[in-house]
């Protein structure tokens, strides 16, 4: 159990009366980077805010969720997060209304955790240290990311959750981001990553996961996967290189 | 009455509708919640303090500190009750609910102090001087004092600071605060715990001026409705001045043109305010 960092079993996911997820088993083990990919509404962000028991709607999710060895799943979303378990969000949400230096500063790992100290954030992210004195709503969309993910960080991570951090980036951005990411992960850090880009998230992720309609399709290491048939005819056509 | 007369009476009016106000600025600023059981726990407040002074015999500060332990004690147990509305910002039924409250405390009050007019009698009201032609009390001064310290503490602390900073993050996004390592709920038991006890600290304050009766609270949360809107909703500093620019404009019209319509000529204000300035008077720097 102690080579894995964060592990799910039987994470059930209802809207109403609607399964959007159910996920028997999953697992992100140290210093892998995991991409999860799937359609539109596949529930790949119902996945990951699950693992924090975060939704913006009003879910019914039940399951297991194991971080560290610690069962987590019956906690606040605060509390796994002060434990260690960060999620981006979809979208790259910052607090608009603060600064790019409060929203740094608001990030304060929790009492026993370290998180990245400023200079190591900025050393990740130059162009933040150029726009500290901006207020969140003031950035781009590919520094809001920066700035979600940079925040996460200070919050001292056991494994981070990044949702779709490369959307709405132009294509040169996407792929500093995904290395930033690929950074991370060397560095130590387990990353479930969600992605639509599967072209790109091939370049970088260790495993893949491929969801759909809220059901484990096929999962493997990346290599395996990129010859899967379902993986080739839905995501990269028959231009694969 | 001369000018300077009624400007004196405006300002001392002025700081009680601030201080009277200030629970909800916070309310509205941090959690983006109403109360509209605020006037009735104006009325428990107030109930509180005469009750630990008269029945019980307590020094009029103990006094003050028991209604402020009662009004924090009662906003706990309304957000503790709706707690699951807060999360969802489900402001429609939140309204309801803390009318309903209000409802139920004036009730709860009627049958625990009865219908007797009640005078909360303090030493400061008792100290009487001249100022410029008006008689006013220490009670008064004690008023402006609370309201300006009151205010200076919670701008400091909303500016600057990490308690002010978790309270902007909560305001603007508390799905994303929880994302941060928040603990949400707790900020808004936090709040309303100061909702509750600080319009008891302005009841046990304010409440002196006037009969003690469990139908009161209906005129507070008028005027704290006006400051708080006329503020620009949430905003410290535009709330204060709001308070006693209001108090002012209610002490001149009533001493120069009318006191009978000063309710009808607030709103008057109020509304022509809104139309000119959506944002309230403190425009731009409100939380929405
Ligand atoms: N707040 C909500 N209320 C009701 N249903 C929801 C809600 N959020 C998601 N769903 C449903 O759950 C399913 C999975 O949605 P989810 O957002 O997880 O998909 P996704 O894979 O992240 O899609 P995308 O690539 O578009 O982000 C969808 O059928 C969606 O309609
Ligand atoms: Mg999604």
């Amino acid at each position: 159990m102690s080579d894995v960092v964060l592990e799910a079993r039987d994470l059930v996911v209802a809207y109403g009366g609607n399964l959007a997820l159910d996920l028997p088993h999953l697992a992100l083990r140290p210093g892998e980077l995991v991409g999860v990919v799937g359609a539109n509404g596949a529930g790949k962000s119902t996945l990951v805010n699950a693992l924090l028991g975060w939704s913006r709607g009003t879910p019914r999710i039940s399951g297991s969720v194991r971080l560290a060895g610690e069962e987590i799943g019956a906690l606040p979303t605060h509390e796994r997060v002060r434990r260690g378990l960060l999620l981006v969000p979809e979208g790259g949400p910052v607090f608009g209304r603060l600064t790019v230096a409060e929203n740094l500063a608001a990030a304060e790992a929790a009492a026993g955790r370290r998180g990245y100290t400023e200079a190591e954030v900025f050393d990740l992210f130059p162009r933040l240290r150029e726009r500290l004195h901006h207020a969140g709503a003031a950035l781009s969309g590919g520094e809001r990311q920066m700035l979600a993910i940079a925040r996460s960080l200070r919050l001292g991570p056991r494994a981070l959750l990044l949702d779709e951090p490369s959307i709405g980036l132009a294509p040169r951005l996407v792929s500093t981001v995904l290395r930033t990411v690929r950074r991370l992960v060397d560095a130590g850090l387990p990353v479930l990553l969600v992605e639509q880009n599967v072209r790109a998230a091939i370049e970088v992720v260790d495993r893949l996961v491929l969801l759909e309609r809220g059901r484990i399709l096929a999962e493997g290491p990346v290599a395996a996967m990129r010859d899967d048939p379902r993986i080739i005819e839905a995501y990269l056509g028959d231009t694969v290189a | 009455m001369n000018l300077v007369q009624q400007l004196i009476n405006g300002l001392i009016l002025g700081h009680a509708y601030a201080l009277i106000a200030i629970g909800w600025t916070v309310l509205l600023g941090v959690a983006r919640l109403v109360n509209f059981g605020h006037g009735q726990m104006y009325m428990i407040g107030a109930f509180m303090a005469w009750w630990a002074t008269a029945p019980l015999g307590l020094p009029y500060p103990v006094a003050v500190l028991v209604a402020v332990a009662a009004g924090a004690l009662l906003g706990l147990l309304v957000q503790a009750v709706m707690l699951r509305l807060t999360l969802e910002q489900n402001l429609v039924s939140i309204m309801i609910v803390t009318l309903g409250f209000g409802h139920v405390l004036r009730g709860a009050a009627s049958l625990a102090f009865g219908g007797t007019p009640q005078v909360l009698e303090t030493p400061p009201s008792l100290i009487e001087f001249e100022l410029a032609g008006a008689w006013i009390t220490a009670q008064d001064l004690l008023i402006v004092a609370a309201a300006i310290l009151v205010f200076a503490l919670l701008r400091g602390v909303v500016e600057r600071g990490r308690l002010g900073r978790t309270a902007r993050m909560v305001a603007e996004d508390p799905k994303l605060a929880q994302l941060a390592g928040i603990d949400v709920t707790r900020v808004y038991l936090a709040v309303f715990a100061f909702e509750g006890a600080a319009v008891a600290l302005a009841a046990a304050l304010v409440a002196p001026r006037t009969p003690i009766l469990t139908s009161i609270g209906f005129e507070e949360v008028i005027v704290t409705f006006v400051v708080v809107v006329l503020g620009g909703i949430g905003s410290v500093a535009g709330s204060y001045l709001a308070g006693v620019g209001l108090g002012l404009f209610t002490a001149l019209f009533g001493g120069f043109v009318s006191p009978a319509y000063t309710t009808a000529a607030s709103f008057a204000v109020l509304t022509a305010v809104l139309v000119l300035r959506p944002g309230g008077l403190a425009a731009g720097r409100a939380v929405r």
